[in-house]
């Protein structure tokens, strides 16, 4: 185990003791550690960590506890797994013959040889959450069912009970000149590369119930490379898309996204791991595979029903493991002695529980197991070196023979893959690049614009291709293949998108070219602006910010409408890059206006920029589609007040009725009570043309006689101003 | 010896900008020309470069490799 292991395992193990109750903790350190004197919490659990480290003292602690305790403890070093179901342990305690399965597993807990899982391994648990969900006893914990109990075995303390004999006896055969089949491993890791490759372009939708909606249904179910028969497999494995899927799903090479799965990144062992790190990925998920069963495939009996599988697979893998060098044994045996012991089965007398059809078509095609046939022509099964090192019975890992040139790159863009020389890497690295097309002894991919384009995007780049072809090729690449990946690379160059960029605006272009000499990885726009793709590649030491815009909020207010109502006065500190087009949609740049006594007062050292409305610019913006309603809007987003009447008369102008200029009489009356007399007195009402204040009336020209006449009649006293004329009341 | 100190340069800085950068101005025309990754675009910053109305990269992204293009999303 590395240093890097060790240090999570200690952390790991500091935070859950932090979480028992100190009575819980105390008691466990007893068993543990069995300290003399009563020490402080975290002191105790520095001695019980620093314990657990101390192989002669875990030899100790397991060698004080039943028997049934280091058999389980020995079957999960021989797992290669750290993380169990509580109930995978004790169906697996039951089918060595322990009829109270969890009493040996409670043991364990009590005697902090197993951890309960509060939060997955490697991951900090919320201290404001610890306080809640404190354990207080392993019987109470045990006990919960949401979510159900997880146990994590630290693999220093696993790998003491390595070796402890099992209960367990079968019959093996002998078969002196067997023919041997032996699978390459790769079947299934290049069926979930084009899994993973094809929900790139559309990813699998789940329904509420846990399986698969219609269309995708029909997918896994129809595919012509996920639903053909494995290659190398000796028994028909029932719905092998479906598996892909579920395999995939429980090594998170798909992640679940709500009811969709997308593809993730591909794990680690796909990078440069070689092909047994990442059958032992394969191997360990099969016991999180509850979508599909080797006997029924994906036709479930019904969603949420319990899942017998996964200890029936690590029994199966336990049983095989025993079966020496020179033995043999059938399927059939190991399915039977699996039955008949199991809880879930036994009893039941199943006509098969898949466990056969398990270890022919998945274990066998995963390299596991080395296959012959007897006499009679039944197959049998042994490990494989690689079966006997992942099955916990081998410390070596076997070296699998690798050939580079596995490649043939042919002119119509097609790539044949030998698979004798495939790896996770190429596999990886093949399905970003070229889209699969058949799979087989020899497989074949296609490369295509969106294929490469796909590639180009996940971070590869011409050389890395060209160099991953040429290096893998049996021989030199097409020139047509060649300008193919260079015209589709160049093609992809036309068009950048920052979707979220920092641009950098200077006040000058000498100031720009500064910052780029002091290193700013920034891209040139203009000549006073830059962009550089994230903020996290920003020293901003060199800089002193005059302003920061974040385009995810709303506009920023900026804009002062002087009180002429035309001119625009930008706030440069706070103003955005669209604005300036945006304005010059309807108004131009201006020098800033001369002060007068109604200009609006402001810092000195503000930075502003003025722009002023005209008609001009008013119908220019017309006939570019501009609407008053987006005026309007304009106005009170940016400045926070209604479009000026100023700007909004430049704007209706055209759309304006005629202005009449006319010579008008207006009577001017003293109080505004005889205006409105005037308007409602029959004898003057028809006289009055219109109103044009409290106390003004208009009247025609031609009826002042007639107005002086009702004046007169009404006793209201009336001249022409400039004019000796008058008339005086009669009494 | 001494260096003598830089100044820092006075910068405003935008944040979270979404932009397309044409290899030239006659793409970005064409790329505006067409109506419906037009209305995605809120203005134009130089001749190769569109200023994409924020939230909708995606859309313009896929609207782009509908058009053919293959944009590099930086």
């Amino acid at each position: 185990m590395s240093s890097e292991v060790a240090m999570v395992w200690d952390t790991h193990t500091r935070h859950t003791l932090n979480r028992y109750d100190e009575a819980l903790l105390r008691q466990v350190a007893h068993n543990l550690c069995k300290p003399r004197n009563q020490w402080p919490v975290h002191e105790l659990i520095d001695r019980m960590c620093a314990g657990l480290t101390n192989a002669a003292m875990v030899d100790r602690r397991l060698k004080e506890l039943p028997v049934a305790c280091r058999q389980i403890m020995a079957i999960i070093h021989q797992s290669r797994q750290t993380r169990w179901s509580i109930s995978v342990l004790v169906e697996t305690l039951a089918m060595l013959g322990y009829d109270d399965g969890l009493a040996p597993v409670t043991a364990l807990l009590q005697s902090g040889l197993l951890l309960p899982e509060l939060a997955p391994l490697g991951t900090d648990p919320d201290e404001r959450s610890a306080a809640r969900s404190r354990v207080k006893n392993i019987e109470s914990w045990l006990t919960r069912s949401d979510p159900i109990p997880v146990v994590l075995a630290p693999p220093t303390i696993a790998k003491r009970a390595h070796g402890e004999p099992l209960p367990i006896e079968f019959a093996t055969e002998a078969n002196d000149n067997p023919r041997i089949f032996e699978a390459d491993g790769l079947e299934w890791p290049m069926r979930l590369a084009v899994l993973w490759q094809q929900t790139l372009a559309a990813p699998l939708r789940k329904t509420q119930q846990g399986g698969f909606f219609k269309r995708d249904h029909e997918r896994l179910r129809g595919d012509p490379l996920l639903c053909a028969a494995p290659t190398e497999a000796l028994a028909e494995v029932p719905d092998p898309g479906f598996f892909t899927a579920a395999l995939a799903e429980a090594t998170g090479l798909l992640r679940a996204e709500g009811a969709e799965l997308h593809p993730g990144d591909l794990p680690g062992s796909w990078q440069s791991s070689p092909l047994p790190t990442l059958l032992v990925e394969l191997w360990n998920a099969l016991a999180r595979v509850s979508q599909w069963s080797p006997v029924a495939g994906a036709d479930l009996p019904e969603a949420g029903a319990a899942n017998p599988y996964a200890s029936a697979y690590l029994m199966a893998g336990v049983l095989i493991a025993q079966v020496r060098d020179d033995a043999w044994v059938s399927p059939n045996t190991i399915e039977e002695w699996i039955v008949t012991r199991h809880p879930f089965w036994r009893g039941r007398k199943p006509a098969s529980i898949g466990i056969a059809t398990f270890l022919l078509g998945v274990a066998h095609t995963m390299r596991l197991l080395q296959a012959t046939k007897n006499a009679e022509g039944a197959w049998l099964v042994r490990p494989s070196p690689l079966g006997r090192w992942l099955l916990g019975g081998a410390d070596q890992q076997p070296v699998v023979a690798t050939f580079k040139q596995t490649l043939l790159v042919q002119p119509n863009l097609e790539i044949l893959a030998y698979r004798q020389g495939l790896t996770p890497e190429l596999l990886a690295r093949l399905s970003k690049i070229a889209t699969w097309k058949t799979l087989g002894a020899a497989c074949t991919l296609q490369l295509e614009p969106a294929s490469v384009y796909r590639a180009l995007e996940m971070g590869e780049s011409l050389p890395s291709v060209t160099q991953m072809l040429e290096g893998h090729g049996m021989k030199a690449i097409p020139t047509a293949v060649l300008d193919s990946l260079k015209t589709w690379s160049n093609k992809r160059d036309r068009i950048r998108i920052y979707p979220a960029g920092a641009i950098f605006e200077f006040a000058s272009p000498a100031e720009m070219n500064d910052a780029i000499a002091r290193g700013l990885q920034a891209v040139r726009l203009t000549d006073r602006l830059a962009i550089v793709p994230g903020e996290n590649e920003i020293d901003y030491k060199h800089f002193r910010l005059m302003g920061t815009r974040d385009y995810t909020l709303p506009p920023e207010k900026c804009v002062e409408i002087e009180p002429d109502g035309v001119t625009l006065s930008v706030n440069l500190s706070r103003s955005d890059l669209l604005l300036d087009m945006e304005m010059l949609r309807f108004a131009e740049p201006t020098v800033a206006p001369a002060p007068t006594s109604t200009s609006i007062a402001r810092p000195a050292a503000q930075a502003r920029r003025y722009y002023r409305v005209t008609p001009a610019t008013m119908l220019t913006a017309r006939q570019q589609g501009v609407t008053l309603s987006y005026l309007e809007h304009w106005f009170v987003q940016r400045s926070g007040y209604s479009i000026p009447a100023a700007a909004q008369l430049l704007f209706a102008g055209p759309e304006s009725p005629t202005a009449t200029l006319k010579r008008q009489f207006v009577l001017h009356v003293n109080e505004l009570r005889l205006a409105d007399g005037l308007q409602q007195w029959p004898r003057t009402r028809d006289i009055i043309t219109a109103r044009l204040g409290p106390t003004a009336l208009v009247v025609d020209e031609a009826n002042i006689t007639a107005l002086a006449d009702r004046l007169k009649e009404a006793n209201i006293a009336f001249e022409i101003a400039g004019q000796a004329t008058t008339s005086e009341p009669e009494a | 010896m001494i260096e003598k100190a830089q100044t820092r340069i006075p910068v405003k800085l935008h944040r979270n900008v979404a932009l397309i950068q044409t290899e030239d101005a006659l793409l970005a025309q064409e790329l505006l020309a067409h109506r419906k990754l037009a209305q995605e675009i809120v203005g134009r910053l130089a001749d190769n470069v569109l200023l994409v109305r924020a939230g909708r990269v995606d859309a313009v992204v896929q609207e782009l490799q509908r058009m053919g293009h293959t944009p590099q999303v930086m």
